[in-house]
């Protein structure tokens, strides 16, 4: 089945990633201030948070309504489980790849969105367009 | 070296465990509800939503500190 093609919802995206990158530059100017990879480790912990939560945002609202119930619960399960494996192959990558990283400033940073980002969507929740 | 790699699996593993449980809860909730108020879909799909940003804070964090385990600490 495609996806609904009139959007029930209006998805507040670009407002979320805005304020995302925000915070993450904020944080990162924070741990700037300890050392520069400090600053850019924080940058990257924050960027690990943003691109699978916008993936996920992304694939939950891709069918919309009462009507397509069933595809919106296999479509949150679905767009979990690759948000999870998507944020451990880029912690992975970061580990592996990035060589040194502040890894207290990474994880901060990390956390910190983690425990910001619901709250983001709490404030600013997607709104019906009638 | 092998209590750190048993120690990320069980930080991964019980992490998954509970995030497994909690989005069943959730969808099936979330199909119920559904089912019962179809005017209320909308409302009911956007609040999974951020319940499931919720629930997935602390599977999350423990994926970082379990993939740090591996390749920084182990490694």
């Amino acid at each position: 089945m495609s996806p609904t093609r009139k959007r029930i919802n209006r998805l507040p995206f670009l407002q979320w990633l805005a304020i995302e990158t925000g915070l993450i530059v904020v944080l990162s100017l924070v741990w700037f201030t300890e050392s520069r990879l400090a600053g850019y480790s924080a940058f990257v912990g924050g960027l690990i948070f943003v691109i699978p939560n916008a993936y996920f945002a992304h694939r939950m609202y891709r069918f919309e309504g009462a009507q397509h119930a069933h595809l919106v619960v296999g479509n949150m399960f679905r767009a979990e489980t690759i948000k999870l494996a998507l944020t451990a192959v880029f912690f992975a990558a970061v580990f592996i790849l990035m060589e040194p990283v502040h890894v207290p400033a990474l994880l901060f940073t990390f956390a910190v969105m983690v425990a910001l980002g619901p709250l983001l969507r709490w404030f600013i929740r997607p709104k019906p367009q009638r | 070296m092998e209590m750190v790699f048993i120690a990320a699996a069980l930080i991964i593993g019980l992490g998954a465990l509970g995030a497994g449980i909690g989005f069943g809860l959730l969808g099936g909730k979330l199909l119920e509800s559904t089912a019962r108020q179809p005017e209320l879909g909308n409302q009911l799909q956007t609040k999974a939503f951020i319940m499931a940003g919720l629930l997935d804070a602390v599977p999350m964090i423990g994926v970082g500190i379990a993939m740090y385990l591996i390749f920084v600490v182990a490694g």
